[in-house]
């Protein structure tokens, strides 16, 4: 039986809270001013002793690239005050990017990447993976400059951690194509080889122009781009990066419908009646043999027509330099009568399981 | 101290629209001996609860002390007035001189814990009770009387002038029971401790308590001397049992 | 007013013997909870992912904590990796443990349920889904280098106690089992709303996963120094209230009856216990079995006196967390909930393996 006292105030909690009050007026008139958040100085061990800088060829760049402050995609800006020497890349697009630009023997650590590229990368030290960044690993290995993927690709907390430590992180996250060749640019000019990067962009708008030009013509396929079958069916969400790489290529693509949702119902691939198939997920081992068999799906044009293939998930919607791979061999399995130049053999699906971008 | 050292004044209980107790008026003079008696249901454990005051009568008041209960610290009533409910149910493995031990928690400081006399205090009631022999076993283990012996040790060594007893021999087999109302007594007798305790053998109570307080539905129906209050009529009437089986009892022993 | 006079020559055998057995016990245990606690300390700082001679840590923190000069040097790097980010994140996981344990003994003690565990009445539930909202805005800021996503996960944990406590007030059930019942269902719910929110979530479902999955990265002396005081001034205003935790021991009646004012203690003591989870959640995610393992142990073998259980359970729960959490980044970036559970549950397993009768309730 309840003590019908009048009940108290919760006298317990006001202690703590005005003791969090005061170390909080306390450790705001001291704080450490590196703990701002915004703009990130230059590593302030530059002059470290021990650390051997690798020796690589220096940059044919104009001599007055650095220092340079570049605005990464959340809109910091981050000061570079030398060219970069020893680089942590923490998506795998920016390790490829890296390698791309000839400074692969400045990379230093990178993402752990089950698909990667180019097969140089794979003996670069794995200091991070999905969802982990070793923070401690990566300021161990004293870099000049951190990249690291945004929209959650990599830990915000770890993001800022490593700023706070004063390691010159630079965030890039690519939903759209202008953007990645934006981003190719960027991580040119913050390593002091800006031509390389445009080159490489050429190569990528050429690729591009390409393929535009050569599905003018010729009325966009429905495509069905799986993404997982595995558990229900996984699709392009409207805001995906592969989304529009499949309609530069020519095709109609199904999607969620919502932004941001992956999930697509059997109804809707069903009712949308693909007329080709794209399997993203072939490298999970999944087999054109497997998805004709499917339940109902005998029905659509796609089967019919056998226009079921698989195609490297990785080339099309990883927003480095082999994008110009990916448009062409996008567009073939869209539509294979196109004749194109340069057009890779890269329709074919990788042994490994990928991450994506 | 003058004036009743417990008083009831008044008390109405009512718990969701169900009369439990009507006008319940009963004082206590430091030292006495007080048996509450009645059926099943009467609102005997409620009329204790309420002395206790850890219930809050609808009506009426209970003063401790001549203060109203209701308006002293908890802790200061718990200094005062001891209870030894029925049962305790023990969540976790307690041992007995654990449980025992509970009782000095009234006299204890927040920070300093237990003192050498509160110790002392928890040997002395374990020995008084006679539970002893029950020193470091699991209080989950004992069987229900020897639970009850643990209860009422606990009482003891809260050491308050007031012991109010639910039902304290309930589970007891008919020695403890004598033994159980011999302590009582010499508790009274010997250290002036005031008894009120909820008893259901009649005869018992007649033996060892020198006032018998009856309550029927929720009513106090008399209040005197076991040879006043344990009248032919009202056996019959409140209890509806042959009055002879009473008689046997109560005459039993020393009178 | 007269107490009852002790009986001539208390029996000293008797009194010798409550002297012994469980209050040494307890000493010995405090003692080895101090050393674990120093000995994790020294392993958290020494071990990590970058090798580092033990000489330079040892002298690194000489230099910054003393003053002392020993004539090694180092790198600027190496002192950042102990000062900066191993030493705040062990004394973090040290001061969650401290929480987690602490409030788990209350919860045992309150709800007299040797089986509960700090988020029982919804906290854990309240926090993700808080965590959850956070990541869905896209509001990024920081205040005292806390994010939206803590300061939800605290409010959401704060939330779901209150919503539970003041439901559970309304129950005709006696308090006790309805706070229970209550948590559970509210807890329910809020889960219904986190699976929706994760649903939804887009990218930000691996953060909201690995908040789930609670972990120390991202610690920093700041939150710290914030979190500290809410978590540790929490639990010391707990262990004054021991004495009413005692009384707790036997019902609620009986802690009436004994001298505690029931009504008021039950609301401080949760409240207490509430804020000192919700701060512990909000800044090392949803980490299980600390706050239910360690203190049940402890009464296992100490006895169920609050004033000797909270402060050893604080002592070894500061210990297990810590250890998890140097093992957890020996691993390679194992979660620290994954470590707690491989380390609890065989532990668990033995505890009700060792249990004699039923509990209880």
């Amino acid at each position: 039986m309840d003590a019908r006292f009048p009940a108290a105030p919760r006298r317990g909690r006001i202690l703590p809270a005005a003791l969090v009050v005061l170390v909080a007026i306390v450790v705001g008139a001291c704080a450490r001013p590196a703990a701002a958040p915004n703009t990130v100085p230059a590593t302030p061990s530059a002059s470290a002793p021990a650390s051997s800088a690798p020796t690589d060829s220096p940059s044919p760049s104009l001599a007055a690239a650095f220092p340079v402050t570049v605005t990464d995609d959340e809109g910091t800006p981050v000061e570079l005050a030398a060219e970069p020497r020893k680089v942590v890349s923490l998506t795998p697009a920016a390790t490829e990017t890296l390698f791309a630009l000839g400074l692969g023997d400045r990379v230093v650590g990178k993402v752990e990447d089950f698909s990667v590229y180019p097969p140089e990368a794979a003996s670069v030290a794995d200091v991070a993976k999905f969802g982990s960044v070793d923070v401690e690993r990566i300021v161990g290995l004293d870099p000049d400059l951190v990249i690291a993927g945004g929209s959650n690709f990599n830990p915000p907390e770890s993001i800022q951690q490593l700023r706070s430590l004063g390691v010159p992180t630079v965030v890039l996250f690519a939903p759209d194509v202008a953007t990645a060749l934006e981003d190719i640019a960027l991580i040119g000019t913050a390593t002091g080889t800006a031509d390389e990067a445009a080159a490489i962009n050429a190569d990528i708008q050429a690729a591009f122009d390409e393929v535009t030009s050569a599905t003018a013509g010729v009325p966009a396929r429905r495509v069905f781009y799986e993404l997982d079958a595995s558990s229900g069916f996984f699709g392009p969400a409207p805001d995906y990066f592969g989304t529009e790489m499949i309609k530069v290529a020519g095709g109609d693509p199904l999607t969620s419908g919502t932004p941001g949702v992956y999930q697509i119902e059997a109804e809707q691939i069903v009712d949308f009646d693909p007329e080709v198939i794209l399997l993203g997920d072939a490298a999970y081992g999944v087999t054109v043999d497997q998805v004709a068999e499917r339940p109902g799906w005998d029905t659509l044009s796609a089967v019919k027509a056998g226009a079921i293939r698989p195609i490297d998930d990785v080339i099309v919607t990883r927003p480095g330099p082999r994008l110009a791979d990916g448009i062409r061999a996008l567009a073939v399995a869209i539509h294979p009568e196109l004749e194109l130049t340069g057009a890779s053999p890269a329709a074919s699906a990788p042994e490994s399981a990928s991450t994506a971008p | 101290m003058t004036g009743p050292i417990l008083h009831a004044d008044g008390v109405t209980v009512e718990v969701r629209s169900r009369s439990i107790l009507r006008d319940v008026t009963l004082a206590l003079e430091p030292g006495e001996r007080v048996a509450l008696v009645g059926p099943n249901g009467a609102g005997k454990s409620t009329l204790l609860r309420t002395l206790a005051g850890t219930l809050r009568p609808t009506a009426g008041r209970v003063l401790l002390g001549g203060t109203p209960i209701g308006s002293l610290e908890r802790v200061e009533v718990a200094r005062r007035l001891a209870v030894v409910p029925q049962q305790a149910a023990l969540p976790f493995a307690m041992r007995v001189e654990e449980v025992v031990a509970l009782g000095r928690l009234p006299h204890e400081a927040p920070l300093r814990g237990t003192r050498p006399s509160d110790r002392a205090a928890v040997a002395a009631a374990i020995e008084r009770v006679g539970v002893g022999h029950l020193l470091g076993r699991d209080a989950r283990e004992l069987s229900l009387g020897e639970r009850q012996l643990v209860l009422l040790a606990l009482a003891v060594a809260q050491a308050a002038p007031v012991l109010l007893l639910d039902e304290p021999t309930v589970h007891l087999d008919l020695r403890h029971q004598v033994e159980a109302m011999e302590l009582l007594r010499d508790l009274n007798e010997r250290d002036g401790t005031t008894l009120v305790a909820v008893l259901h053998d009649l005869g018992l109570a007649a033996h060892f308590f020198p006032r018998l307080v009856v309550i029927d539905h929720g009513r106090l129906i008399a209040d005197g001397s076991p040879r006043d209050v344990l009248s032919d009529a009202l056996i019959r009437d409140v209890f509806g049992v042959d009055p002879a089986l009473v008689r046997i009892a109560a005459s039993a022993g020393r009178g | 007013m007269t107490t009852a006079p002790l009986p001539a020559g208390a029996p000293g055998r008797l009194a010798l013997r409550l002297r012994l057995g469980r209050p040494s016990r307890a000493g010995w245990l405090g003692i080895a909870g101090v050393i674990s606690l120093v000995v994790v300390l020294i392993g958290g700082i020494v071990l990590g992912s970058v090798d580092l001679a033990p000489a330079t840590t040892v002298a690194i923190l000489a230099k910054r904590l003393l003053g002392i000069e020993l004539g090694i040097t180092w790198l600027p790097t190496a002192e950042a990796i102990v000062m900066d980010l191993r030493l705040p994140r062990v004394l973090t996981a040290m001061v969650v443990g401290t929480g987690l344990a602490v409030a788990g003994a209350t919860f045992q003690g309150l709800l007299r349920n040797p089986l509960a565990d700090p988020y029982v009445l919804g906290t854990a539930s309240g926090a993700a889904l808080g965590a959850a909202i956070a990541v869905l805005i896209p509001v990024r800021g920081l205040i005292l280098e806390f994010g939206l996503l803590h300061g939800l996960a605290f409010l959401g944990a704060l939330g779901s106690v209150t919503v539970v406590y003041r439901l559970s007030r309304t129950s005709p059930l006696a308090p006790l089992t309805s706070l229970l019942l209550t948590g559970y269902a509210v807890g329910s719910l809020l889960a219904a709303g986190l699976a929706m929110a994760m649903y939804v979530s887009g990218t930000g479902l691996r953060q909201i996963f690995s908040y789930l999955l609670g972990g120390f990265d991202g610690t920093s002396w700041l939150r710290l120094v914030v979190a500290a005081p809410l978590i540790i001034g929490g639990s010391v205003a707990i262990l004054v209230r021991a004495r009413a935790l005692n009384g707790f021991l036997l019902g609620e009646e009986a802690a009436a009856h004994l001298g505690v004012d029931v009504r008021r203690e039950r609301v401080v003591l949760l409240a207490l216990a509430s804020l000192v989870t919700a701060a512990g959640v909000a800044i090392a995610g949803l980490i299980g079995f600390v706050g239910l393992v360690v203190p049940h142990l402890v009464r296992l073998l100490v006895g169920p006196n609050a004033r000797v259980v909270l402060p050893i359970s604080a002592l070894f729960g500061a210990s297990l967390l810590a250890a998890a959490d140097v093992v957890a980044r020996m691993l390679g970036g194992v979660p620290v909930g994954v470590v707690t559970a491989v380390i609890g549950a065989p532990f668990f397993l033995a505890l009700l393996r060792r249990a004699r009768t039923g509990y209880e309730l």
